[in-house]
């Protein structure tokens, strides 16, 4: 599913360098990039989603290598491809519950709000037990509805690749391990393949494989490399 | 819907007090200068077509524009007045038809009605004008007189009711007094002056001036107290003393009492409007007064157009003055928009990450700045339309 090699990326105004010779996760795998915040987790998981161009080596998703796309290919290659969960989910408060489940399909022109998304939309809400829910404005979710709202947004195109950049972060440890159990849930439920980037170490045994993260490292201070751009 | 459009209206609802603070701004900012320039049209439009409609006007030297306003609008005064001898002079010394006017009384101003000038005029000004009563007749009889449209309803008076004149002077005892007159019928709405005036025949202007009056019978059967002393006696002559009073009102009863003193020639008019059957008369007749020293003719077309060159320097002036201020208000427009994209920067970054084309966030963006433009230019468009005629108005109460 995803195949890295030789892969090299660095901050032109930091001292953080990111070096992975090789890492491969199979199709359906959760795996958990673990490491104190701040540490360049998130940079890799951009890296990936094609967010972020990388100075050198091969990143490939599900056979299409994401440096050769264009940058209007790539967003479209990552909206169809990878379903992303936010940290503070980044949810839109202007759009009600579905409106924001729904939100992907009204920001690419080539893909259509269809009858069949929506429905798929409101199924999603169904199955994380948000059905009531769809139109009420998600400024009035608590904490835990809203991780729901922005897991059925990341699953809406039926991705095959989930990306969650440390969905518990800002959570108590109860309902981080909810958030992990519906990830790897809704993940499974629909045959994607999951990275999580945690720095809840709890959270780790959850996972079927966890990311030697510190070992791709190759800068005097990992610490300070995300505090970069 | 399109998606940056639902997007862009969502937006626009939630934020629903900033964008209406942002579409009353740039309402005001369109609304300013278009409705000035509405304003000044239709003003322009009726002043013009009302100048047109009367090609010449005849009045006592003075004031050019002072006489045109007065003839075509009933307002200022000409500084001195005509005689019934002009006005005869004017109809025979052309074929032009000439209507008199005598415009000098109002009547007393009442709640939520200010006062109408009286028109004294003649039967020929409603025909001249198109006048025709929507309710009730035309004035007939001396002390009758007809509503414009527009006063009728703003002073609640209808056909069968009644009207007071205000004299100019309350100390001159000696001439004017309030004249009670009969309201025969409304006229219907004509879109010009017309509509705020009161119209009735010239012996009844006449006798609101005190030029005629009627009275009780004089004679030494009746009450010798209202003869002077010295005609108390005296069988060869009888003139009234102090002691008579004027009627205020006239009716069937006293009407035959009513009577003019002096030589109806020397009855004033205050203008003369002249309606010349071709153009070969119209110059005949401004060619006859042109080298009078009693009389000057104009055409009000003429002056209408000196005035509003006048008019139009005042309007540039006030769209310099509106557009500065506008492209100020839009300089504060753009800091406002600018600084609520900046606030919205992480929503357009999740954008992006999710996998957003540039065109749908320019779209999102375009979307909500021309949405914001539209409803304030609708806004704006509806309000310059709503309030064209009362600016019109007003402009013409600024400017007349």
């Amino acid at each position: 599913m995803i195949a890295i090699r030789d892969l090299q990326f660095s901050w032109t105004d930091g001292p953080f360098r990111l070096c992975i010779p090789t890492l491969e996760i199979a199709r359906g795998e959760a795996a958990v990039l673990a490491g104190p915040s701040g540490c360049g987790k998130t940079t890799l998981l951009n890296l990936i989603s094609g967010i972020l161009p990388s100075s050198a080596g091969l990143v490939e998703v599900n056979g299409t290598d994401i440096a050769r796309l264009s940058d209007a290919e790539r967003r479209l290659f990552r909206l169809k491809n990878i379903g992303l969960v936010f940290q503070d989910f980044q949810l839109l408060d202007y759009l009600d519950v579905l409106g924001n489940v729904l939100l992907p399909c009204r920001i690419q022109p080539s893909v259509r709000l269809t009858p069949a998304l929506r429905k798929r939309g409101l199924t999603l809400l169904q199955q994380v037990g948000l059905a009531d829910f769809s139109q009420r404005s998600v400024t009035r979710l608590s904490q835990g509805e809203r991780q729901r709202v922005a897991l059925c947004r990341a699953l809406l195109l039926n991705p095959q690749l989930l990306l969650a950049d440390e969905p518990t972060g800002n959570l108590d440890p109860h309902n981080s391990r909810r958030m992990v159990e519906l990830l790897l849930q809704e993940s499974r439920r629909n045959g994607a393949t999951l990275i999580m980037v945690t720095h809840d170490h709890s959270l780790l045994p959850m996972f079927d494989r966890t990311l030697p993260f510190e070992q791709y490292l190759a800068g005097k201070n990992a610490g300070d490399a995300g505090a970069s751009p | 819907m399109n998606s940056a459009l639902y997007l862009a209206v969502r937006s626009l609802w939630w934020h629903r007090r900033r964008s209406l603070a942002v579409v009353f701004s740039l309402a005001v900012i369109i609304w300013l200068p278009a409705t000035l320039r509405i304003a000044l049209n239709q003003f322009r439009t009726d002043i013009s077509a009302r100048a047109v409609s009367t090609p010449l006007v005849i009045g006592a030297p003075g004031s050019r524009i002072d006489l045109v306003m007065h003839s075509l609008y009933f307002r200022s005064q000409p500084a001195a007045s005509v005689t019934m001898a002009d006005y005869q002079l004017a109809a025979e010394a052309t074929e032009a038809a000439a209507i008199p006017l005598h415009v000098r009384f109002s009547t007393r101003s009442q709640p939520g009605a200010e006062s109408a000038p009286i028109v004294g005029t003649t039967p020929e000004y409603f025909h001249f004008r198109q006048l025709r009563p929507q309710s009730g007749e035309l004035p007939a009889l001396l002390g009758e007189c007809v509503l414009g449209a527009d006063y009728a309803v703003r002073s609640g008076l209808k056909a069968g009711d009644t009207v007071l004149s205000a004299p100019r002077n309350a100390l001159n005892l000696a001439g004017e007094y309030p004249l009670l007159l009969l309201i025969t019928g409304v006229l219907a709405k004509n879109y010009s002056p017309d509509d705020d005036a009161v119209f009735t025949d010239l012996r009844t202007a006449w006798v609101i001036e005190g030029i005629g009056h009627g009275h009780q019978t004089v004679d030494r059967q009746t009450d010798l107290t209202l003869l002077l002393p010295n005609d108390r006696e005296n069988a060869a002559s009888m003139t009234a003393s102090m002691g008579i009073l004027p009627y205020l009102e006239i009716t069937d009863d006293n009407r035959d009492s009513f009577h003019f003193h002096g030589d109806t020639a020397e009855f004033p008019l205050t203008a003369i409007l002249a309606v010349p059957a071709q153009e070969r008369d119209r110059i005949k007749l401004l060619g006859r007064f042109s080298g009078s020293r009693q009389l000057q003719c104009i055409s009000p077309p003429q002056v209408i157009t000196e005035l509003l060159s006048i008019v139009f320097r005042i309007e540039q002036l006030a769209l310099l003055f509106t557009l500065t201020a506008a492209a100020a208000a839009l300089l504060l427009l753009g800091l406002v928009l600018n600084l609520s994209l900046k606030l919205r920067a992480a929503e357009m970054q999740t954008m992006f990450r999710l996998g957003c084309s540039r065109l749908t966030i320019l779209r999102l963006q375009s979307a909500e700045v021309l949405l914001l433009l539209l409803s304030a230019t609708t806004v704006a468009v509806a309000g310059g339309l709503l309030v064209r005629n009362t600016a019109a108005a007003l402009l013409q109460q600024l400017l007349l």
